[in-house]
């Protein structure tokens, strides 16, 4: 019996902005991105309703995927950001906020969708172009002949993620071994293409942040002990062999066929044989370093084992490809044929290293490698995760770093430095900009309103506790004044600005974030400066954020309906 | 789909429950606990708790921080097996501090960077206090505290007392007199009788564990290399400590141990099961395997394999078979015609023990044993015989090896069978804490000393603080956090059944202005109980010194601390996955 059930008609929504449900979930979304936004950020615990695990995060990179909705506009700026992270790891939350407040601040200010989004596109545009000028004063040029710059990166984006749980030593640490771990990926001088090296790292639960290390050349696990008496500093390289295929002695690509056998053939065994010819050829050929991806038939185990060869067992798909690279050998991938000499690889030393309860068994390259391995310790599991993204993110920061060289201020500086920069810009050229635009001079400006306002809010967020976002009149920096001071002795209680290069010496003019000031032409900072700053962002991934932002608020506020298909 | 929890700033939430979840373990802090029973209303079961850290483990914790607290008890437990109380009662009593710095509208930031500087004057008190263990003898001098070092400038000093001195930074620059560095000798009794808090029997297990394994003569207690065996229906002052590894075998089995005493054995180890259909982890089984059968139906496969199996056991001469899985019944069966002796449900590490001391390599498969493979000079003696009621008995059998590495078991004996978890976890506490004092090299002087310590430092740091301009709250957090201090040890003294919360928190406080004015007049909580007694004289004093262990209790104050950071820093909880009938994205 069939039955026809009558489609329903497809919901179109006219004007989602205008749609209060809608902007109520923007709302909500944007406050919950900006309260983990910096380091003093609030943290979230996620977890799913059926008493999943709970990460403790304030990650974009965490938390975007865990913020599921049935919503498509915010479906899309999701999307986009989260793209964005994939590329770049660092300025997820900048760019989300960014755009949110754009879409907020545009609604607000009622000017026409397409004013905005020409105006939007034009200061895109304006404030690309400003960063990449050589004399633009929120960027420093990275210094390669010491690591001063690059520590001040690194530390950055450590102590950027509060969940960590730090201190300043361990957070100096950190930031020292990230430092650290990228230079040892850095090729010295090889003629040819040069390849980036990479850095694997292995965790170490229940043991002090401060016993954390890089190491060149990579560790893995090592659940046996072994007695390296023998091997200790060989005088030659030691022969390795890596497979890629599993040596468990079952059929795996048989699991789901048919097979017919006579009762007398034993299959197990006759795998067992095959495997334990291979196994002869290895140890006929010198090999010392058995590795498989997956699990090896303890019998195989046993049969090189006493014939002194080490054997590392299910190493992981991961780990596949630094050991690779490291020890020159090819995968495996067949056990029909013999085993080639060109496959087998080499590694100078072995040794064993212990973290705690865990065992490593180190591996040192023959030659110059680029892998190393950090170790990273911390006293327990979520504070760990949350170590791990902040590790992954400061190690493709650094690299960033090295394809252009530069560094914008950090702290909310930049923000409010571009937000001053572009008011004075606008306005001085907001004749001809308007016209050019095909805009009254009058939406022009309220148009550059909502493109700054939006850029001081973010660094708006950074403050977390209650206390006052200010801009000084000279600079255009950020200061943030705690809840608890009073307006009167404002140059006494700011201290630093966010980047730390100023300190409330060098101005004397304050102004509350956001609050209408006559616009003034930032000034330029002196060009020795002794004085770095203590805050670096990411020039590259800002940039790009910068852009992923404003791009995608233009796209959501161009939608005109959403079309549902609710069967 | 998810709900979005905002969680109201002043009333944090979270905090709350933390502190609520910790409030359910104040009864076992202290030398005097009391069981609690945890019962599931759905089936009917109950269990006996003793411990933070098994009532965590056993309450099904949903919550987000509940689980944070108990991944964070799990991974202390598993270090330390000592500390979790102290961990969730000082993570509560903190985050009663940190919610009332939040009512006092205090920013989170503030909050976390004085309770950091806090942790960190505690930290400090705890290095200075730290007694080195080899000054610990069973003549006692007088409870160490800080004051001692410096008033006995002027006399002289014999060794012990100078190498205590070493630890003030006065005495520090004066490096030419320290005696040269060479293997500690540590009084282990004494140190011991010190670090019992109140399991006493347990105690004694470790101490008599600890003889075994080093004849004393060692400065560090190998934990790895004991074992316990819990034997039901005998009562607890049984509990005994033997040297080999003890199992309990069925009645058949024992007989066959009795055949074999007095022998020397050939031994072989499995690490898996010990039947025909076992295969390694990670082996696929092929599911579409069909054997064509010609007609006639030989004899079973298992029939065979179990046949190979026997005849080469029988061929290399093993007497005994160590299994860390099961064996099949028909394996046991022919085995036992054979007067082979089969032990299941060996622990791995046991197994990897009597590996070296037997020379014996452990395989997965029993095809794989070979001459090289066997271990050679075990031996097997019936231990004890027990035998129940219902007529089914069983048999303690302690298997020995021959080789210089020894194994000792702890038989752990009680007549309830529900509370001989409690009692193992209770040597593994003492035996841990032991081990822990011997791997710091000192302990601190324990009995709420440290803590009165921490207290004192703290209201010093507050009354001298005239310079942190940087946190103006620095003052009230280190009040609240010496407050939580307070709070433990006026908790322990509770427990104690002679005072209550209230007497309890006065005399401590009397304790902390006491120290302030006469700084070597300071009591311990074992003390101030006997001073109840009337027992007055130094000498009997002495004699009631308790340790804690360094590292076990800066890693638990540490760890109690990030647990409230974490928490404190949390706003919101989102919980995602599709909930029924709700289309809803959000709700606030």
């Amino acid at each position: 019996m069939s039955r026809l059930v009558k489609k329903s008609p497809s919901i179109c929504t006219d004007q989602p902005l205008d749609n209060a449900d809608i902007r109520n979930k923007l709302k909500l979304l944007e406050q919950l991105l900006r309260s983990c936004y910096g380091p003093k950020a609030r943290l979230k615990h996620l977890h799913n309703n059926i008493g999943g695990h709970v990460v403790t995060t304030s990650a974009s990179s965490l938390l975007l995927p865990a913020l599921s909705s049935s919503q498509p506009l915010i479906h899309l700026i999701k999307t986009s950001i989260h793209n964005h992270i994939s590329r770049f790891s660092d300025c997820g939350l900048f760019a989300a906020i960014l755009c949110l407040s754009l879409i907020e601040h545009a609604q607000q200010s009622g000017l026409r969708r397409n004013r905005v989004i020409i105006v939007n596109k034009h200061l895109l545009t304006a404030c690309i172009t400003y960063l990449q000028q050589e004399d633009c004063d929120c960027k420093v040029k990275m210094d390669f002949c010491s690591t001063q710059s690059l520590l001040t990166l690194a530390h950055s984006i450590i102590s950027s993620k509060p969940a960590c749980v730090l201190t300043e030593s361990e957070r100096f640490h950190m930031s020292k071994l990230a430092v650290q771990a990228f230079l040892l990926t850095v090729p010295c001088s090889s003629p040819g293409t040069l390849h980036f090296g990479r850095t694997v790292t292995v965790s170490v639960e229940g043991q002090c942040v401060l016993k954390s290390a890089v190491f060149p050349g990579l560790m893995v696990h090592m659940p046996n002990d072994f007695d390296f008496s023998e091997i200790h500093n060989p005088s030659h390289p030691l022969k390795v062999v890596l497979f890629s295929a599993s040596l468990a002695g079952d059929l795996p690509e048989l699991v789901d066929r048919v097979m017919e056998v006579h009762p007398g053939v034993d299959t197990d065994s006759q795998i067992l044989e095959l495997l334990l010819d291979v196994c002869k050829q290895v140890v006929k050929d010198d090999v010392k370093l058995f590795v498989c991806q997956k699990v090896i038939h303890p019998v195989v185990q046993h049969y090189l084992r006493s014939h002194g060869v080490i054997v590392v067992e299910r190493l992981g798909i991961t780990l596949m490809e630094p050991l690779t690279t490291l020890t020159g050998a090819q995968p495996v991938a067949m056990l029909q044929s013999a085993v080639t000499f060109t496959s087998y690889g080499q590694v100078s030393d072995l040794s064993i290293k212990q973290f705690g309860d865990k065992k490593l068994l180190h591996l040192q390259p023959v030659g110059e490698s680029a892998i190393s391995t950090m170790v990273l310790c911390h006293r327990n599991e979520t504070m760990m995760s949350e170590l791990k993204v902040v590790w992954q993110t400061a190690e493709h920061v650094l690299r960033l770093a090295l394809r252009e060289p530069s560094a914008l201020h950090g702290g909310g500086c930049t923000e409010t430095h571009l937000a001053a920069y572009i008011r004075h810009k606008s306005m001085n050229e907001k004749a001809e900009l308007a016209s050019a635009l095909r805009c009254s001079q009058t939406e022009f400006l309220r148009g550059v309103d909502v493109f700054c306002r939006s850029l001081e809010s973010v660094a708006k967020s950074l403050e977390h506790d209650g206390g006052n976002s200010y801009m000084d009149l000279t600079y255009a920096h950020h200061w943030i004044n705690p809840a608890d001071s009073t307006q009167d002795c404002l140059q006494s209680t700011l201290g630093f600005c966010g980047c730390g290069l100023l300190n409330s010496s060098t101005s004397n003019k304050w102004n509350h974030l956001q609050k209408e000031h006559a616009e003034f032409a930032p000034a330029s900072m002196c060009r020795n400066n002794p004085v770095q700053p203590r805050v670096l962002d990411s020039f590259t991934a800002k940039l790009n954020a910068l852009q992923v932002a404003v791009e995608t608020a233009n796209l959501a506020l161009d939608v005109r309906f959403i079309i549902h298909d609710v069967n | 789909m998810q709900e979005c929890f905002l969680l109201n700033n002043q009333q944090h939430v979270g905090l709350q429950k933390l502190s609520a979840l910790s409030a359910t373990s104040h009864s076992f802090l202290g030398p005097i606990k009391k069981y609690k029973f945890i019962q599931d209303d759905t089936s009917g079961e109950s269990t006996l708790v003793c411990s933070s850290f098994r009532i965590i483990e056993s309450l099904d914790l949903t919550c987000a921080v509940g689980q944070l607290v108990y991944e964070t008890l799990r991974s202390h437990h598993g270090v330390y097996h000592t500390g979790c109380g102290c961990l969730l009662f000082l993570a509560g009593a903190w985050s009663r501090a940190a919610l009332e710095c939040l009512q006092k509208g205090i920013p989170v930031a503030h909050i976390m960077s004085a309770m950091s500087e806090g942790m960190d004057v505690c930290a400090e008190v705890c290095r200075k206090c730290a007694i080195p263990a080899e000054s610990i003898h069973s003549v006692m001098v007088e409870p160490i505290t800080e004051a001692t070092a410096h008033q006995i400038d002027g006399k002289t000093l014999n060794i012990r007392e100078r190498r205590k001195l070493k630890l003030s930074r006065h005495f520090f620059q004066d490096s030419t007199q320290l005696p040269p560095t060479r293997q500690p000798e540590f009084d282990v009794p004494q140190i011991a009788k010190g670090l019992h808090h109140g399991s006493d029997i347990s105690m004694k297990l470790a101490i008599e564990a600890f003889r075994i394994l080093s004849d004393n003569r060692a400065s560090t207690f190998d934990i790895s290399k004991v074992l316990t065996c819990m034997l039901p229906a005998l009562p607890e002052h049984h509990s005994t400590v033997v040297q080999g590894c003890i199992v309990l075998l069925a009645v058949e089995q024992a007989l066959i141990a009795r055949r074999l005493e007095e022998q020397h054995l050939n031994v072989a180890l499995i690490m898996g099961d010990l039947s025909d259909s076992y295969r390694h982890l990670g082996f696929t089984r092929p599911k579409g395997l069909q054997r064509i059968s010609d007609g006639v139906a030989s004899s079973s496969r298992e029939e065979e394999w179990i046949e190979a199996v026997v005849s080469l056991l029988v061929k290399l001469q093993v007497k005994l078979i160590l299994i860390s899985g099961r064996a099949c019944e028909n394996v046991i069966q022919r085995c036992c015609r054979h007067q082979i002796l089969i032990v299941e449900k060996l622990k791995p590490s046991v197994l990897m023990i009597l590996a070296d001391s037997t020379r014996a390599i452990p395989v997965t498969y029993p095809t794989q044993l070979g001459k090289d493979c066997i271990g050679t000079g075990a031996k097997v003696t019936l231990w004890k015989e027990i035998s129940s009621p219902e007529g089914k008995s069983t048999a303690a059998v302690n298997i020995c090896s021959g080789g210089d590495i020894r194994l000792v078991t702890v038989v752990i004996t009680g007549c309830v069978q529900g509370k001989l978890p409690i009692l193992e976890d209770q040597f593994w506490a003492s035996a841990f804490r032991l081990h822990n004092a011997l791997k710091d090299g000192s302990v601190l002087p324990g009995a709420g000393h440290t803590e009165i310590l921490c207290v004192h430092h703290l209201l010093k740091v507050v009354t001298n603080d005239q310079r942190s301009k940087r946190n103006p709250y620095t003052n009230v957090v280190l009040h609240l956090m010496a407050d939580g201090l307070i709070d433990y040890i006026s908790t322990v003294l509770m427990n104690t059944g002679r005072f209550s919360k209230v007497e309890a928190r006065t005399i401590i406080s009397q304790q902390v202005q006491n120290y302030r004015e006469h700084p070597d007049m300071l009591l311990g909580v074992a003390q101030l109980l006997h001073l109840e007694g009337g027992a007055t004289s130094p000498e009997e004093r002495a004699h009631l010194d308790v340790y804690d262990n360094l590292s076990v209790k800066l890693e638990a104050w540490r760890k109690a601390l990030d647990l409230v950071f974490l928490v404190l820093q949390t706003d919101a909880e989102i919980v995602t996955g599709v909930a029924p009938e709700t289309d809803a994205k959000q709700q606030t």
